[in-house]
This record gives structure tokens, sequence and C-alpha cells, in this order.
């Protein structure tokens, strides 16, 4: 119980209740004295050590719900112990709730949700999801470092680093499986293989299946205060697979999308110089590459303005309603961001439009999984549209995320 | 003398039943946590749910005696404390001037006098002459106490820090006396109307536990077990009416002690219905705020529900 208490205390940090060490040890103190045989008591026993104003006990109310679930038991009296839903033998996954939908869902879709159209693929209501290694290490290695917090643009510059070292071993990593198939092309490399156990003789040639079209990638990066490192380093490490430009396009955002395809391109060519303006250190001035930071790239591109208040709902909405929009089966739609919306109407309905209308979903978040659906966070309402979710709170994490896109490339 | 019960949150909810009080679960579980971890009680909100109320019956639960330290703007640690009885000091000084004039006599020169009053003016500055206010009465205490500290959120902030070491280290310093430190730790019970924002450091010292207005069907068995002999539909109609009020921007909401005092003064008046002459002749017992009494005589239909 008390790493799962630990575990709480960290949330309700997260969430901004001041919670002491003392007080901590209070709450295990009450826990061993009222037991943990019901729900309400252990609520209410917490409550009274942690949660020490009404807005903390609002904040308190809603994590305790999330981490605390009741327990269902089967009705055949089977499994007991198992966690609520879980079949016998499942291995146990901790995700976050499903989200509440139908409140901020426009009245077209709900009504077209109704009468699914056949033929029409619908999504599974959980993605996958990755999360990364525990992580004990207090004084972890620069790719372990958790990006969203506070450091100086020297160990920014440290962890930047690391960026081709992690290319080398995505490089190591296989691709997409290529499958075998009945008809198709000869599978040359599989047929000398197998061919070896016939004296060279190939008595079989495998056949490959067809090579799927190639898949267009679009970036839809959050690049504000926050997030910008992480948003940098990602670009970095997803540009060694990617060609900007030809079939993978760049879109930053804020509070409104803007296409940086372009600009992104020619940092990573090496190309552009951009005028570095003096002042307090940004996130991304660290990352350099041929000589211009993300900072300064970022700083360049017309039409972003970097310290406004992120704005998910208005960003999807104008994209699904662009001209040039994130439309097509082959297209896989990368997104890296927190979904933290700021309290704006987080629109997930236009989300779910955007990624109907592709191939794919995948989502990294550069923020702890224990934080998803804290505070201001939209994401479980984004998350039924999602096809793979990563945790990418490290450049390890970043990594991660990389390796699934080439996946599905 | 009431015999010693073991302290659980279902002892304290029946004992508080049997003295007509309806304990919220979290204050009973709260209570619990009080006394098993010896830390202060913060018990927050609105006016009129029962707070202090609960304080007193914490005492009688104990049989312990009850010391109320009631805060307001400007109290200081004077009148929370201790204060030297001066006039007590006075009156002493008078009646031992001759005694006084002996003791100096003794002494050769003005030094020597001076070093006589230094050894012996301590006598003025003991036990004697202390007048213990509340804290110290609590600190003092040779039998066992509970310590209300009522609407804390009503002192000064300079008093809050104040309080803190007396919370935090059951003991206070006088300059004349040294460390006073109290034998057993009196319980404590704060209670705050959340006026103002209580500071960190003292939330964190306390255990906390907010008391709202309680729910229709607790508030009918409230009324009904102070007001015997109440008709049940009378009970209901009433306490609906009360609630509604609660949520209408009323200048002050009623408490739970209005709402009784409305029900004693509705079966005094032989009322059987909220009609509009018999709400016309006991609202007055409900609300205090003539603005708020007019406003609901002009359409008491809105809160009959």
């Amino acid at each position: 119980m008390i790493p799962a208490l630990a575990r709480f205390v960290d949330a309700l940090r997260a969430e901004g209740v001041a919670v002491s060490s003392p007080e901590a040890v209070d709450a295990a103190r009450a826990l061993g004295l009222l037991g943990l045989e019901r729900r309400e008591t252990v609520r209410r026993a917490l409550a009274a050590t942690l949660a020490k104003d009404r807005t903390a006990r609002a904040a308190f109310d809603r994590l305790f719900d999330r981490f605390f679930a009741p327990v269902r038991l089967p009705a055949d009296g089977k499994g007991k112990g198992q966690p609520a839903g879980a079949k016998a033998g499942e291995k146990r996954k901790r995700r976050p709730e499903p989200p509440e939908t139908s409140r901020h869902r426009s009245p077209s879709e709900r009504e077209s949700e109704k009468k699914a159209r056949p033929g029409l693929r619908l999504r599974e209501r959980r993605p996958k999801i990755v999360r990364a290694p525990k992580r004990r290490d207090p004084a972890p290695e620069p790719s372990r470092r958790e990006l969203t917090r506070r450091m100086t643009t020297e160990e920014e510059r440290t962890i930047a680093r690391e960026v081709p070292r992690l290319v080398e071993a995505l490089r190591l990593r296989p691709g997409r499986r290529r499958r075998q198939a009945r008809a198709g092309r000869p599978w040359l490399r599989k047929a000398l293989r197998r061919a070896t156990a016939t004296q060279g003789v190939p008595f079989v040639v495998p056949m490959q299946a067809p090579r799927r079209r190639a898949v267009r990638v679009v970036l839809l990066v959050d690049v504000s205060f926050s997030v910008a490192r992480a948003a940098g380093l990602f670009l970095l490490l997803a540009g060694a697979f990617l060609e900007f430009g030809r079939r993978a396009r760049v879109v930053c955002f804020v509070d409104r999308p803007v296409d940086a395809t372009a600009a992104i391109a020619r940092w990573m060519r090496g190309g552009v110089r951009a005028a570095r303006p003096g002042g307090r250190a940004r996130p991304g001035d660290g990352i350099v590459r041929g000589a211009v930071s993300f900072a300064d790239v970022l700083t360049g591109i017309e039409g972003l303005n970097l310290d406004a208040p992120s704005d998910y709902g208005r960003t999807l909405h104008a994209l699904t309603g662009a001209r040039r929009g994130v439309r097509g089966r082959d297209v896989l739609l990368v997104v890296l961001g927190d979904g933290r919306a700021n309290r704006l109407d987080p629109l997930p309905w236009a989300f779910e439009d955007l990624a109907r209308g592709c191939g794919g979903v995948l989502w990294l978040v550069p923020e702890p999984a224990a934080r998803w659906g804290t505070g201001d966070s939209a994401l479980p309402l984004y998350l039924p549209s999602v096809d793979v979710l990563v945790e990418a709170t490290d450049l390890a994490g970043l990594a991660t995320g990389v390796a699934e896109l080439r996946r599905r490339l | 003398m009431t015999r010693p019960v073991e302290v659980t949150p279902e002892s304290i909810t029946e004992r508080f039943a049997a003295s007509g009080f309806v304990c919220p679960p979290e204050v009973a579980t709260a209570l619990h946590l009080a006394e098993a971890l010896g830390k202060p009680l913060l018990l927050e909100g609105p006016p009129g749910v029962g707070k202090t109320e609960i304080a007193k019956l914490w005492a009688t639960f104990h049989d312990a005696e009850l010391i109320r330290l009631q805060c307001y703007e400007g109290l200081d640690e004077a009148k929370a404390l201790y204060e030297w009885s001066y006039g007590k000091q006075m009156l002493y000084a008078q009646l031992l001037r001759d005694k006084t004039s002996d003791v100096l006599a003794q002494a050769p020169d003005l030094g020597s006098a001076i070093a006589i009053l230094r050894d012996e003016a301590d006598a003025f500055f003991s036990r004697d002459f202390l007048l213990p206010r509340p804290l110290l009465q609590a600190i003092l205490a040779k039998r066992p106490v509970v310590l209300l500290i009522d609407e804390v959120d009503r002192s000064d902030e300079e008093f809050e820090a104040f309080l803190l070491e007396v919370l935090s280290d059951h003991q206070v310093s006088i300059p004349e006396l040294g460390t006073l430190k109290a034998a057993s730790p009196p319980r404590v019970v704060l209670t705050s109307n959340d006026t103002r924002d209580l500071s960190d450091a003292l939330r964190r010292r306390c255990l906390y536990a907010h008391v709202d207005y309680p729910s229709l069907d607790d508030e009918i068995r409230i009324v009904e077990s102070r007001v015997p002999g109440i008709a049940a539909a009378l009970t209901d109609r009433l306490v609906r009416f009360a609630q509604a009020l609660r949520k209408a921007d009323l200048k002050k909401a009623p408490g739970i002690a209005e709402v009784v005092d409305w029900a004693l003064a509705l079966t005094v008046v032989g009322a059987d219905s909220l009609s509009a002459s018999a709400l016309r002749k006991t609202l007055g017992a409900l609300l205090k705020n003539r603005e708020d009494v007019e406003r609901v005589l002009a359409e008491p239909g809105r809160y009959r529900g």
C-alpha cells in the first residue's frame, strides 16, 4: 500500500495540492489505523490527512476515484482480486479512465455514431499504450532525464548530444516486417536462406506480399513552452527517418496550426541562419543543428505565437477544415503533445474527425503517465481515437515513439 | 461520570447521536484520527452547521472540560495566553510596603538595596500573579481538556503564526517563568467559517474535515430529534424550504440551529403547513436579515419546491 500511497501523493502534488512529508506519514498511519477493507473509510482517512481545503478536496476526489477504482468481482465469484474489468489470466494494466465523451461531442457526431456506416472501420476504443520503464535512478543518464522539468541550456545540450547515438540504435532495430504471401514478388533473401538447407537448390521460392502504398506522415507538434524541448528532440530523431517535404509534413501549433515543413526541412539540412535574439534562455536553445537552435527555428516560423496558451480545440478544428487537410487512408498522423488544453474547449470530436480521416494515429505524450488526465489535461478525451499512445517523458521515450512510427512506414 | 468508551468512528457517531447530533462520517473519522494521531482537528464550513457543537460534544465524549478561545480581529497573545495581574501586584506591593521597608533597612547603601529588590521582586512575577488565558489554561490543566479555538479565520495572521508553536509543541514560553509544557497534550479543535484562507503551515499541522449543511434526510432527522412531536409532513416541508433558501442567493443562509428554532416557532404558533400567515409570523426565527425576509415573503412559492 505504501508505494500506491506514495504515487497518489505524487499525483496530488502534480495537481497543485501541496502535501508535506509529515502529512503523507499521517496518511499512512491513518490507513494503518482504519484498515483498507472499505473504500469510503480509506477515502475519509486520506481526505482528513491530505486534502486540507475545498479546492484540494475537489482535486483529491477526482484523483481518488481514478486511483482507487472500486473492485468489481465477477458474478460467479471466480477470479477474486482481479482488477475491475480484467479477464482471468490477462495481464494487469493501468489505463486512463474511459472518457465521458457524450458531453463533448457535436450533435452530428453523436448522430453519426449511432448509425455507424457499414464498412467504416470502427477504431478500438482503447489504444495500445507503450509505457516507459520505471525510473529509479535519482541522477539518470541524459537520455532518461525528464524533458518537461526545468533545466539549463547546457543540460539541454547534453541531452541533445545523445540524439545521434539513439538514431543509430533505431536504425539497427527492425522497421516494418515484410510478410510472406502466396503471390507477389519473389522474396530473394528468404529464398537464399531457405536454399542453404538444400545445398543451394531453391525448391520453393517464397513470395513477398506486395508493398503497401508508401505512407504519408503528418507530424502535429505542440511547441508551447512546456513541451518545446521534447518537440525539438523529437523532430531531430524523426528527421533521420523521414524526408520532410516529400512524404512527411510538419504542422507546429500553439494556439493554431502552422505548416512548418519548409522551415524544419531547412533546419534539418542545416540551411537556415536565424538571427539569435538575446534575452532569457528558452527551451530548445540547446538543441542545435547546423549552428541553429530549435528555439531560433521556432521564432523564425511565421504565424506561430509562442507566447499564447496552447489551444488544442482550435488547432484541431482548423485542421479538420483546412483545404489541404490531413486526410487519406495512407496518412499516418503523429501527434506530440501533452493534451493540456488550458481549460479551453478541447473539441474531442474534431480530433475524432481527423483521426477517422487517416489511416492511423500515434500520440507521443511528453508527460509521465501518472499525470495524464489530471488538471487541464484533455488527453483522455482524445484517447478513443488514438491507435498507439507512447509515454515519452525523456529522450529514450521519444526514441520509442519514433520506433513505433518507423514500424508503420 | 460517563464511562470511558473506545474511540472509533462508530462509537463517536453513536454517542453524538444520543445527544441529538447527526455526525457526518467524515467528521467522525477525522475525530478518531485526531485522537489516535494526537493532532489538532480543523473543522471548516459555513456558519451554523454545528462546528462548535461538535467540539462541545467531543468534550462530553471524553468527560473533559471544554476551554474555549473565541477568536476575533485584534486578538493578541495577552488575551489568548496569559497576563500578569497588574492590579493584584499593585495591591500586594501596597500591603507589603512595611515589610519591604524592613527588608530594605538592612541595606547599607543603594547598590545592595537594588540587589535585595532584584532578588525579592521575582516574588511578584510568580504563578500567584499569573492570569492564565484559554491557551495557558489548556496547557496547565491537570484534568483532560478539549481546547476549542473558535472561528480562527477571524483572527489576524500574526496570531495564527503564534498558534503554530502552541499547536505543534504544546508548550508556551513566558520570559519570567520559563517554558511551560503540557503534562498531557490537550485535544484541540479549531473551527473556521472559511472567510479567509488560513496559512498552509496551520493547515499542515491539523487534520481537516469540511462540515457542510446536512443532506435532506439528515436534517429531517435532526429536526425530529430536537423538536419532538412535530408532524412528519411539516418537518419534510420546512426542511425542504430551508434547503431551497440555502441555494438562493441570500445575505445570510439559515444554519441548522435556525431551522430548529423555526420548527419550534412553527409548532408554537400551531401551524401545520407553510401558509403565508404562518411564514409571516415565524420567518424571523429562520432569517436574520430584513431584506432576506422581505424577499422570501414576496414570493414564498419559489422555495416551497
